[in-house]
Formats: structure tokens, C-alpha cells, sequence
């Protein structure tokens, strides 16, 4: 071989291992270039030039984010989700601005940051013994420990108030090098430059490898649960800083500065390239996330968009640049035009399965194969998967009841306390049946809050008290729940975008609907029908109850005794193997949504009838308790597992629990608190004695 | 760059979104002022931005103040930003309805050392340099507890419905209300919930607390938002009119139409949407707090004196006091109405406390749909 031959082959590697990392850094630049495009868009509308100023004041406006959200990322690479980090950024601002002494201006800076990130650390290990050591599902274990963070932030900070030294300030908000370089820039740099440390060392790569393939990674004998434990605790810290970013910023605590930082980073880590389920992202590509988010709300300021429009413009900000991180020859988009343009040559040459002869092809044994023993085995037998997830709630109802009795009284002995809780149920349970199904195909929906929202207004702007109207309006309503539905399906299954972006995209969109269609004030109320319905009486029951135990009767049938969900079933359990094995998998997966769609749209309305009025934001206390219950009932997050009537008890449960503490007068801190422990406990019963 | 720079501004300007349409001497003398907003989509929000807008299109503002209207959500950090963006565009003043009172107040610092007024209404900001315009929360919660008291003759079992947990609004008033029922033996808080000031919230968490406990059970209500709909509630439960609890809450139109004699003529009224002679006292923090802070800052800009901290007189109607606006014009709720007609209102939950003695310019239209009076 000549030495020319030796230079060339070398240069093709090199220029192969360049496409390579391109293409694996693909999402990452996507996210560089949008930004810097905003930013240009910024500097040219804007009526002055950028000044040294205005870029550190954007540095550290999104700082508190960007840090929020690599924890996230580092969580959502190893596979989980955790719903504690903005309740955590609020619990570390309520504890440095409660416990710095406030005649103290000169507070130490490196001591303070470490008892931020200390307890932030302390909750991620909280988080990670449950979800690492006792295999308890992220999800939940992060909603409970968001509830128990709430209230311990409000036991250390009851309003805001409190001091944060000015030091912190000056070293977080000040300059690295003055006029050149701002400290909220060097902080992230430094966290970047841990990242990349961290990835290169064998816990990065472990992470990575969970992320990927749990079973593989124990498999080659990583010690997964090692590895999940300290990714909890190191997301922490990173919230814990956040935390501090933000004491720093404002100079004072506020119990509820982080509780709205969680969505904004779902967003930025989704926005940075990183995929819902692990095992492929990374943290440069959030922190450019991040600021293209707040830059978006900058560029929305100086254009004097109206607000109505802004959830509708970061919306589709959030769909653009994951779909322009995610279009390639190998993006499932691609896949599916392929596919349709192989369809239609098929279909013209005749050669589709449909189209051949409908001659009986069985193979002989398969036709006459003995039927085997008919005898059923017991009931107890054939049901104790259902029994063994959907027991743990309704036993754990049974102790709230049974404490509601000793605590309130009233239970057992009177029939009022069972109308109350059914009738409150009744939103939960009826959430749970979509919910449920887009969870058992290993999706979540996170546009209901919004769908009911916007579902309860039209229709209360459509009715306007009338009964007659009704018999429209509630169609009408419907078909826009229908388009909804099928709008977040064909998102998922079209567009191969994780259901999670797609709905919150849908959620934002839904927002600035209501918001125009309304004009921010939603009038009009309830037809007389429908407020009977969910307050009026018929044979001593308010009548939404015997039309509740028909709905539950049909969700039990539906997902337990026809084909569709069977099918729903299959693909939780395995989409490939259910496209395989024939289910249409795009089409029963447009169908689950426009379920979760409708169901959340009836809530909607019998929430309307129940107030009298619809209200803007009517639903977003449903959201979070929709996945609770479900996840409460024995359903696993990830598909493929739950019955309804399991989902069904957890509605129950948690309606319970919140009747137990309305009745006391506890403190909310202490109630929040109380709640989250339940639902630890309710799915500690749940758990796997083993990981398969 | 430049060229491209050049080609947005012209853009900018077709589109309107500037002010270089308006001749160049009348813009040199106009304030720019900004409205900060929090949240909007909700009835009180609403109000307060009409007032405002009302204020500023009034003969009186409209050749002297600029008004831009931005909104924040209920994001403490976009709120910071957006405040400092308003100080890069060369605002004179900024009036704020603040999220929190001390997450802004190194960016207010920071505006008030540019020379911009900053004056925040309902909320506090807690920085010094900041000028506040706010009813007395404590005395909010103390007045209505003790007319409660009162009204139930010093004993009995009250049910508590609060604000949003860890604001400063609801700690203040829900901690001197307690104080109020600590001094009275016969006082007992028997339930507690959190209501979020949504008459939604207080619907689903009265039903809870009632599903343990009878309407009998129960002697008084204490509830920052809800009274209108613990009294549909009660209807619905088969009370008649004369024997609904007395309930201290807030000022919603819906209430204030159910406090006045049951039998009255009103135009509009529907369902548990009308007269009932329900016992009440009815308090709010005013939605024309914007509207005010705004003259202020004008004040202030003009050179005139402004107190650091303007404490607004607490609009308190009980069923005493409570009378029906025909029109609802400035005029008419200085001769003492304070309810308005349902056919004019058709929300129930919107808020009635809108008469300041300082604000001529603004009414009922100014409320509904920003028109200011003639």
C-alpha cells in the first residue's frame, strides 16, 4: 500500500467520523442556529443596538431556566421525568432567603451555594432512593415529592419575604469581566464544562446506557440502580443552583417563584435535542433551549404581540424546532411518506395483501388443531394481575374512609358523604378513561387542562343559559374535541414527535384559543339542564352519579372487551410487535387521543354545569391528578399495563383524601404534605417485587 | 446587517407598531408609560387593564400619555424581563401588577436608578423606590371577621375559605381574620380551605367539606371569593332565602345583587344570579387600583408630590349599605350605588368595587369595555 493510499483512507475516516458526530450533533446545531437567528431578529427589531447590557441581562434572565433544565435533561437521558424541579427551586429560595441573616451584606457566596445545591442534592436523593432502590415509577414518585416540596417550602416561607444578602447578587448577577463577560454566562459554562467531563467518565456512560436499554445495561452488569440514584441526586443540585440563581436574582424569597419553571423546562430540553426516554441528548443543547424560549417572549415584547397570542406563538416555536431537530432521511416523518408512496405503487400494481385472491392459505394443522380443555381456571386465578394492581388503591380508599370516620364522622352512616364523593370524582374518573388509554399506549396527554378549559367555555358561550341550545352546543363541542384528538394523534403517529411535545404544543395552542374566542373574560353560563345534572336531585342522587356508573360501565367494557382495547394494549405493550402482528397501529393511536380529547371535553362541560360559569384555567388542576390517578390505579407510565376499574379507585382515592383534609383545618402546608405521602405510599403497594 | 435593519424598521412602522406615525412635536411631549400585567383571564385583570386603557383614552390623558400594554403570565421571571425591556424602549413610567412583591425588586431598583417611575397597584413591590397603591389586607381581614362575629352573635362554627397559599395578600388576610376569631370563645373554625379565589375552587371545596357536614352544622362563612356561590349552593340545598348563612367575602357583582332585598324588580336577574336578601358584607381589593396608579404616575411625572405608599380607602357594602346602579356611570356611584344590573353584567363574578372618589373619568363603561366617561 502506498503512502498515498494511507493518506487518503485516513482523511475518509476523518471525514466520516466528521458526518458522524455532524449528524449526531444535528439537534444541537439546529438549536444554535434557531437561536442565533432569533437573536439576530432581536438586535434588528429592536430600536437600539445591542448593548453589553442587554445581552448580560439575557443571559441571566434565562439562567434560572437553562439551569432548571439540564437537571431535567440529565433525568430525562437516563429514562425517567421529574415533575419536583420547579417546587424545588421554590423550597431552595424559601430556605437561603429565611435563613441568611439580614444584617449580614457580606454573606459567603461558596457557603450559601452549597447549602442551595445541598438541598436540592437532598431531594434528589429522596426522589432517587424511590425510584432507583424501590423501583417506583419517576413519574409519581416526582408528583408526590412535588406535593411534599410545595408545603415543606411553605412550612419554611409561609409569604414572600425574607433577605438574601446582596453579595450573592453581586457575584451572580455582576460580571465575570466587566463590559465583556457576565457571571451568569461563566456559571453555565462551568456547568457545561462538568457535563462534558461527566460524559466521558464510566457514569456518564452508564447514563447513557440506561437511558438506552435498562435491561441491556444491567445485562453487561452496570449497576443501574447506582447509576438512576446519583442522576436524581445530580439533578438536584442542579435545581438546588437554580435555586440559588434565582436568590440571587431577586434578592428575596417567594414561595412560588418555581412552580412555573416546570413546563418552560420540558420545553428547553426538548427545544436542546434531547429525546423523551433517554438515552440520546445532552446538556449543551438545553442551555441553547432555554434562551431560545425567552428570547421568543423578548421578540414577542418588541413586535407588542398581544398576549392572547403568545402561548399560540411559543407553541409552534416548540413544534418548529423539534421537528427541524428531528427531519432527516431516517425521521419517522420520512418513513411514513415512504411508506405511503410504497402503498400507492403496491396498491397500482395490484400487489397489496387486500388486493390478492381471498383463497384460504392456512397451513393444515392450523385449522385442524384439537380444542383444548374449555374449563376456565378460577376467577381469582385468571384475574390476579388486575386484582394484584388495581387492589392496593382501593384498599388504601378503604383506610382514608375508614380515617374520614374516626377524623369527620359522617361516612358510613350517611348516604350525603357518598353522593359528595361520587359527584367529585365523577371529573377524575371520566379523565381517567382517555388519560388511561393514552398512558396504556405508553403516551401522556398533557393538553387536557386546556381541551376542558376551552371546551367548558364554548360551551357556556354557546348555551348562554338556554336549554334548548344544548342539544347543539354539546355536539359542537364534541367535534372540536374530535379535531383536537385527531390533531394530537396525527402529530404523534405522523410526525414521530414524542406524544409529550406534541400535546403540549397542542395545550399552548388550545390556551390562545380560548383566550381570543373569549377575549379573555368568558361570559354566558351554564344551561339549566346541565346544572341539574351535576347539583340537582333524582331519587335522593344527583343525577351525574347513574350516568357515571354507565360510563365506567362502558370504559370497563372498552378497553377490557373489544378489539380496540386489545389493541391498545398491544401497542403499550410492543408497537412494533403490534404492527406486526396486524393491528393498524396510527390509526387506533389517532383513536386513543381523540378519546383522551372527548373525555377531557365532557369534563369540560359537567365542570361548567357544576360551577354555573366556565373560567379560563378551569382545568389546570386537572392535569397533574389525571396521571396520578391513573398511575395511583396499577397502570404503568410506560404502557401496556392498568385495568379501569384500578384507575377508577384511584379517582376515588385521591377525591377521599381531599374531602379528609377539607373537613380538618390543618394548615395547607401540612395538607400538601399529607397528599404527596399517599400517593407514595398508594404506589409503594404497586411495586414490582423484581425488575424483569 | 444594516440594510436589513433598515428593511425591519419600515416594516415595524407600516405595520403601526411604532409610534412614528404620530407628528414628531406631540411625541416628544406624550409619556410613554407600559402596563406590566400579570396573569390575564381572569375577571378582575380584565377590569383593572380596561380602567387603565379607559384612563389613558380619556380627553384628560389621551394627548399627554402614551399607554402600552404588556403581559407578563404568571411568570415572576418573564415579568423582570419584560420590565427591563420597557426600561430599554424609554419608558417615563411603569405601572405593574406585581407577581411577587420581591422578586422585582432588583429590576425596579435598577429602573428607578435610570429615573423611570415604577408604581405597582394591588400587589406590593417591596423595594423602596417603588410607589404602591394597595388596600390595607389586614384590615380587610379583620373588619370582615369582626362583622362576622357579630353577625352570629359571638359563637358558632365557621368555615373558612382562603386566597392562594403563599401570597402576601392571603397570609395577611386570612391571619388577621383568625386573630379576630382567636379573641371570641364561641368562635370555633370548624373547616379550612384553600378557594384560590375562584368561584369554581370554592364550589368543589365547600361541596367537600359538606360531605361530611350538614348546612346546619355550619353558623357563619369566612370566604375570600365564594359567598356567591355558597348562597346558590344553600338555595340549591332546599334553604330558603331568609335563612342563608351570613357569609363575609368578596365583592363580585353576583353578591352584591343577592344582598339586596329579596322581591326586588332587577333587570337581568336569573337563577341564584338576583335578589335574595342574602346577609353579607362584601369587600375587594378595587380593580380600579390600575387606573389610579396610572394618574399617579402621571402625577408624579408632572413633578406633583406622591406619597411612597397611597393605602386605598377599603370598599366595604354591607346589607345595609347596599344599593342598585341604573347606568352605572361615575356620577350615579358617587350618590352611594354599589350593585350593578345583571342585564348589564352578565357575569356574576365580576367585580362591583370599581368607584373611586379620585377618578371622575372612569365608570361602569370604563370597567366592562375601557370607554371612558364623556
Amino acid at each position: 500500500m502506498s503512502g498515498a493510499d494511507i493518506t487518503l483512507t485516513a482523511s475518509t475516516a476523518r471525514k466520516t467520523r466528521a458526518r458522524r458526530s455532524l449528524a449526531r450533533n444535528r439537534p444541537v446545531l439546529v438549536a444554535l442556529a434557531v437561536l442565533a437567528v432569533l437573536l439576530a431578529l432581536t438586535s434588528a427589531i429592536s430600536p437600539y443596538p445591542l448593548s453589553y447590557f442587554d445581552v448580560s441581562f439575557l443571559a441571566s434572565g434565562g439562567a434560572t431556566t437553562a439551569l432548571a433544565a439540564m437537571g431535567q435533561t440529565l433525568v430525562i437521558l437516563s429514562g425517567g421525568f421529574d415533575l419536583s424541579a420547579g417546587a424545588v427551586v421554590s423550597l431552595v429560595n424559601a430556605v437561603l432567603a429565611s435563613q441568611m441573616d439580614p444584617t449580614n451584606f457580606e454573606a459567603s457566596v461558596p457557603l450559601w451555594t452549597a447549602v442551595g445545591i445541598g438541598v436540592g442534592m437532598c431531594v434528589g436523593a429522596f426522589n432517587g432512593f424511590f425510584i432507583a432502590f424501590m423501583r417506583l415509577q419517576p413519574i409519581v414518585v416526582t408528583l408526590a415529592t412535588m406535593f411534599i416540596i410545595q408545603g415543606l417550602t411553605l412550612l419554611v416561607l409561609s409569604k414572600p419575604g425574607g433577605f438574601v444578602s446582596p453579595s450573592i447578587g453581586a457575584a451572580y448577577m455582576g460580571d465575570a469581566i466587566p463590559n465583556l463577560l457576565p457571571a451568569s454566562v461563566v456559571l453555565i459554562g462551568v456547568v457545561i464544562l462538568f457535563w462534558l467531563w461527566l460524559k466521558r467518565t464510566p457514569f456518564g456512560l452508564a447514563l447513557y446506557a440506561v437511558g438506552s436499554d435498562p435491561e441491556a445495561a444491567a445485562a453487561t452488569g452496570l449497576r443501574t440502580n447506582w447509576v438512576v440514584f446519583f442522576t436524581y441526586v445530580l439533578a438536584g443540585g442542579l435545581y438546588g443552583l437554580a435555586g440559588v440563581f434565582v436568590s440571587a436574582q431577586t434578592g428575596s424569597g417567594d414561595p412560588l417563584v418555581g412552580n412555573s419553571l416546570l413546563l418552560p423546562t420540558f420545553a428547553a430540553v426538548v427545544i436542546g435535542g434531547t429525546r423523551l426516554g433517554g438515552g440520546k441528548g445532552g446538556l449543551v443543547g438545553t442551555v441553547f433551549g432555554a434562551y431560545i424560549l425567552m428570547i421568543v417572549v423578548n421578540i414577542l415584547l418588541s413586535l407588542n404581540v398581544s398576549a392572547y397570542y403568545a402561548t399560540i406563538a411559543e407553541s409552534a416555536v416548540l413544534m418548529l424546532a423539534v421537528l427541524a431537530g428531528s427531519l432527516s432521511a431516517n425521521s419517522p416523518l420520512a418513513h411514513k411518506l415512504r411508506g405511503a408512496r410504497d402503498y400507492l405503487s403496491a396498491r397500482r400494481k395490484g400487489m397489496l395483501v387486500s388486493q390478492r385472491p381471498k383463497a384460504d392459505n392456512r397451513l393444515i394443522f392450523a385449522t385442524g388443531a384439537a380444542t383444548p380443555d374449555t374449563t376456565l381456571p378460577s376467577f381469582w386465578v385468571r384475574n390476579s394481575v388486575m386484582l394484584r394492581y388495581t387492589l392496593p388503591a382501593f384498599a388504601c380508599l378503604l383506610i382514608v374512609l375508614i380515617l374520614t370516620q374516626v377524623v369527620l364522622g359522617n361516612v358510613f352512616t350517611s348516604f350525603r358523604y357518598w353522593d359528595a364523593l361520587l359527584v367529585l370524582s365523577s371529573f377524575l374518573a371520566i379523565l381517567a378513561l382517555g388519560q388511561g388509554a393514552v398512558i396504556l399506549t405508553g403516551g401522556l396527554d398533557l393538553s387536557v387542562p386546556w381541551t376542558i378549559g376551552l371546551s367548558g367555555i364554548l360551551v357556556a358561550g354557546i348555551v348562554h343559559g338556554s336549554n334548548g341550545a344544548l342539544i347543539y352546543a354539546v355536539p359542537i363541542v364534541m367535534a372540536v374535541a374530535v379535531l383536537i384528538g385527531f390533531l394530537n394523534g396525527l402529530g404523534v403517529v405522523a410526525l414521530g414527535l414524542s406524544p409529550i411535545v406534541v400535546t403540549l404544543a397542542m395545550n399552548g395552542l388550545l390556551q390562545g384559543a380560548a383566550l381570543i374566542y373569549s377575549n379573555g373574560t368568558p361570559d354566558g353560563f351554564a344551561a339549566p339542564a346541565l346544572r341539574w345534572v351535576m347539583t340537582g336531585e333524582v331519587f335522593g342522587l344527583t343525577p351525574i352519579i347513574p350516568l357515571l356508573a354507565v360510563f365506567v360501565t362502558i370504559a370497563v367494557l372498552l378497553l377490557s372487551r373489544t378489539a380496540f382495547g386489545r389493541r391498545v394494549y398491544a401497542i403499550g405493550n410492543s408497537e412494533t410487535a403490534a404492527r406486526l402482528s396486524g393491528v393498524k397501529t396510527a390509526r387506533t393511536l389517532i383513536q386513543v387521543y381523540i378519546l383522551s380529547a372527548l373525555c377531557a371535553a365532557i369534563v369540560g362541560i359537567l365542570l361548567t354545569g357544576f360551577s354555573g360559569q366556565a373560567s379560563l384555567g378551569m382545568g389546570d388542576d386537572y392535569l397533574l391528578p389525571s396521571i396520578a390517578v391513573v398511575v395511583v390505579g396499577g397502570a404503568l407510565i410506560t404502557g401496556g399495563r392498568g385495568h379501569y376499574i384500578g384507575m377508577f379507585g384511584g379517582a376515588l382515592l385521591l377525591t377521599a383524601m381531599q374531602t379528609l383534609l377539607a373537613g380538618t383545618t390543618l394548615p395547607f402546608a401540612f395538607r400538601s404534605v399529607f397528599f404527596g405521602l399517599v400517593i407514595l405510599a398508594a404506589v409503594i403497594a404497586l411495586r414490582e417485587k423484581r425488575s424483569h | 446587517m444594516l440594510g436589513y435593519r433598515k428593511g425591519a424598521a419600515r416594516w415595524v412602522a407600516a405595520l403601526g407598531l411604532s409610534a412614528l406615525s404620530a407628528t414628531a412635536a406631540v411625541a416628544e411631549e406624550k409619556y410613554d408609560v407600559y402596563l406590566s400585567m400579570s396573569y390575564i383571564g381572569n375577571d378582575w385583570q380584565a377590569e383593572a387593564a380596561n380602567m387603565v386603557k379607559a384612563l389613558a383614552s380619556h380627553s384628560n390623558y389621551a394627548d399627554r400619555v402614551n399607554l402600552q400594554v404588556q403581559v407578563a403570565g404568571p411568570n415572576a421571571q418573564r415579568q423582570i424581563q419584560q420590565i427591563n425591556a420597557m426600561v430599554q424602549a424609554g419608558a417615563d413610567a411603569i405601572v405593574v401588577y406585581p407577581i411577587s412583591p420581591t422578586a422585582l425588586n432588583n429590576v425596579v431598583k435598577n429602573a428607578c436608578d435610570k429615573g423611570v417611575v415604577i408604581i405597582a397597584y394591588d400587589g406590593e413591590i417591596s423595594e423602596p423606590c417603588a410607589l404602591n397603591v394597595t388596600i390595607d389586607q389586614l384590615e380587610a381581614g379583620r373588619v370582615t371577621a369582626e362583622w362576622l362575629v357579630e353577625k352570629m352573635g359571638g359563637e358558632g362554627d365557621v368555615v373558612m375559605i382562603t386566597g392562594v397559599p403563599g401570597t402576601s395578600v392571603d397570609a395577611a388576610r386570612t391571619a388577621a381574620a383568625k386573630e379576630v376569631f382567636d379573641q371570641h370563645e364561641g368562635i370555633n373554625v370548624v373547616g379550612e380551605a384553600v378557594g384560590m379565589w375562584s368561584q369554581a375552587v370554592a364550589r368543589t371545596e365547600m361541596s367537600k367539606i359538606l360531605a361530611t357536614r350538614d348546612w346546619g352544622d355550619i353558623d357563619g362563612l369566612w370566604m375570600q371569593v365564594g359567598c356567591f356561590t355558597a348562597n346558590a349552593m344553600q338555595m340549591e340545598a332546599g334553604i330558603a332565602a331568609d335563612s342563608l348563612l351570613p357569609c363575609a367575602g368578596e365583592g363580585s357583582n353576583g353578591g352584591r345583587v343577592q344582598m339586596l332585598p329579596a322581591g326586588s324588580e332587577v333587570e337581568g336577574a336569573g337563577g341564584p344570579y338576583a335578589p335574595l336578601s342574602a346577609p353579607r358584607i362584601s369587600y375587594a381589593s378595587p380593580p380600579y387600583s390600575g387606573a389610579l396608579a396610572l394618574k399617579l404616575a402621571v402625577d408624579k411625572l408632572d413633578g406633583k408630590d406622591v406619597p411612597d405608599l397611597t393605602t386605598l380607602p377599603l370598599p366595604i357594602v354591607t346589607s345595609e349599605t347596599i344599593q342598585l346602579c341604573e347606568t352605572g356611570s361615575w356620577e350615579e356611584q358617587k350618590a352611594g350605588c354599589n350593585a350593578f344590573l345583571p342585564s348589564l353584567v352578565s357575569n356574576p363574578g365580576w367585580f362591583a368595587s370599581i368607584f373611586s372618589e379620585e377618578l371622575p373619568e372612569v365608570g361602569l363603561n370604563a370597567a366592562l369595555v375601557g370607554q371612558p366617561e364623556p
